[in-house]
């Protein structure tokens, strides 16, 4: 009895052990995370527009119907990326993720006080570059301290009303996020 | 006494023998087996139990108001490792706090599960925000489909009473004022998000009301 009770206890342990690292290994594991699901809408490195939210379309998973959405897939390996768009009189939001899916930065227009969507994505070495080359009108340009080479870039604009989508699509095909050239 | 112990002198050894032999084949093996069993079901019980719980979606550090609710932490860097793992599954990429926070309502104000063939009315008041968007989903978040293709109603387009009051009607029957249509009878979800408010950040949210879903009537 003494035995069969130790033995339930081990497998307990084991268990507890086993549970902690499964749940640990799945955002590793995963094969439609959010960096695999943002990668099929265009090469990285550049914006590329998702389909709106409807019935029957593939887009990402459980976003609002009422927004329009455009990601990026970046790696800052081979120099920092810089986010540019003009967007007027609507809710916009960007959301930096990274790698894992974890929002580390967000910016909407209303922090942003109506001035375009300028942002420079750079790791802390790559800051420190900057401040002594620094790349051109790059002082209007929120640089956001990224700590790590990979991420994306997932934003979101609001439309008013159907008749409004055409606009709002064609500012995001205006967007842009490439590499920031020093020049 | 020497045929004794002749006899039992080889016999008594020879017993002896086969029970130590015996007891040093079966046990190690019934040892082996019994931890073979123990490793089995410690490792199976532990990967049930993580799928279980990653399965069921449901991230801890709800925020509840009536039949709403809402996840905070998931998709930030501090969530625990059941969000993560529920967002990675899923691939989510949920709504930072400066962006706003979404509610989900799989029952209406009283408890009951909102069922397609029903009708709903949606009425109270919501937090300050700078816009709020209501749909309709189905249990997996797939926005479902209806007859007047109006997929989603927002606070631009909704008409107000008198006192600046919305109420919202969402059903199969076509309804006058404000109408989001369901067309597909059976279980499904409704998800008000609220962008740009202060109801996102932890302080504030104590005490948050949300319009109540009260059922009309069924088919």
């Amino acid at each position: 009895m003494t035995r069969f009770l130790l033995h339930a206890l081990a497998a307990l342990a084991i268990a507890g052990i086993v549970h902690v690292f499964a749940v640990a290994a799945v955002p590793a594991l995963s094969p439609r995370d959010a960096w695999t699901q943002v990668g099929a809408f265009g090469p990285d490195g550049r914006l590329n527009p998702v389909p709106r939210a409807a019935p029957g379309v593939a887009t990402l998973p459980q976003i609002d119907p009422a927004m329009a959405h455009a990601v990026c897939r970046f790696d800052l390996a081979a120099g920092p990326m810089r986010i540019r768009a003009r967007i007027t009189e609507t809710y916009w939001s960007v959301a930096l993720f990274d790698r894992s899916g974890a929002n580390l930065y967000s910016l909407t227009d209303r922090a942003a006080e109506g001035r375009p969507i300028n942002l420079i994505v750079a790791t802390p070495e790559q800051i420190s570059q900057l401040r002594e080359r620094p790349l051109p009108d790059s002082n209007e340009a929120i640089v956001v301290d990224w700590p790590a080479s990979e991420g994306f870039v997932l934003m979101r604009v609001f439309v008013t009303s159907e008749s409004a989508a055409p606009d709002v699509d064609r500012a995001i095909r205006a967007a842009t996020c490439d590499r920031a050239q020093p020049r | 006494m020497s045929g004794r112990t002749l006899t039992a002198g080889p016999r008594l050894p020879i017993l002896g023998a086969r029970r130590t032999s015996s007891r040093a084949i079966v046990s190690p093996l019934r040892a082996f087996l019994a931890l073979f069993v123990t490793a089995f079901v410690g490792v199976a019980g532990g990967l049930w139990s993580a799928w279980w719980v990653i399965q069921r979606g449901e991230p801890f550090g709800a925020v509840e108001a009536g039949p709403w609710r809402a996840f905070p932490s998931i998709g930030t860097p501090d969530a625990d490792p059941y969000s993560r793992a529920i967002v990675a599954r899923l691939g989510l990429v949920p709504l930072g706090a400066a962006e706003g926070l979404a509610f989900t309502a799989r029952t209406d104000s009283e408890g009951r599960s909102l069922d397609g063939a029903c009708t709903y009315r949606i009425s109270g008041d919501t937090p300050s925000a700078r816009l709020w968007t209501l749909s309709a989903t189905d249990r997996a978040g797939g926005v479902l489909a209806n007859q007047a293709n109006r997929l989603v109603l927002t606070s631009r387009e909704v008409l107000r009473d008198r006192d600046g009051q919305a109420v919202i009607s969402v059903g199969a029957e076509v309804a006058p004022g404000n109408w989001l249509p369901i067309s597909v009878p059976g279980p499904f979800q409704l998800v008000l998000r609220f962008y740009d408010t202060p109801a996102a950040s932890q302080s504030l949210r104590t005490g948050l009301v949300l319009p109540s879903i009260v059922r009309e009537g069924c088919r």
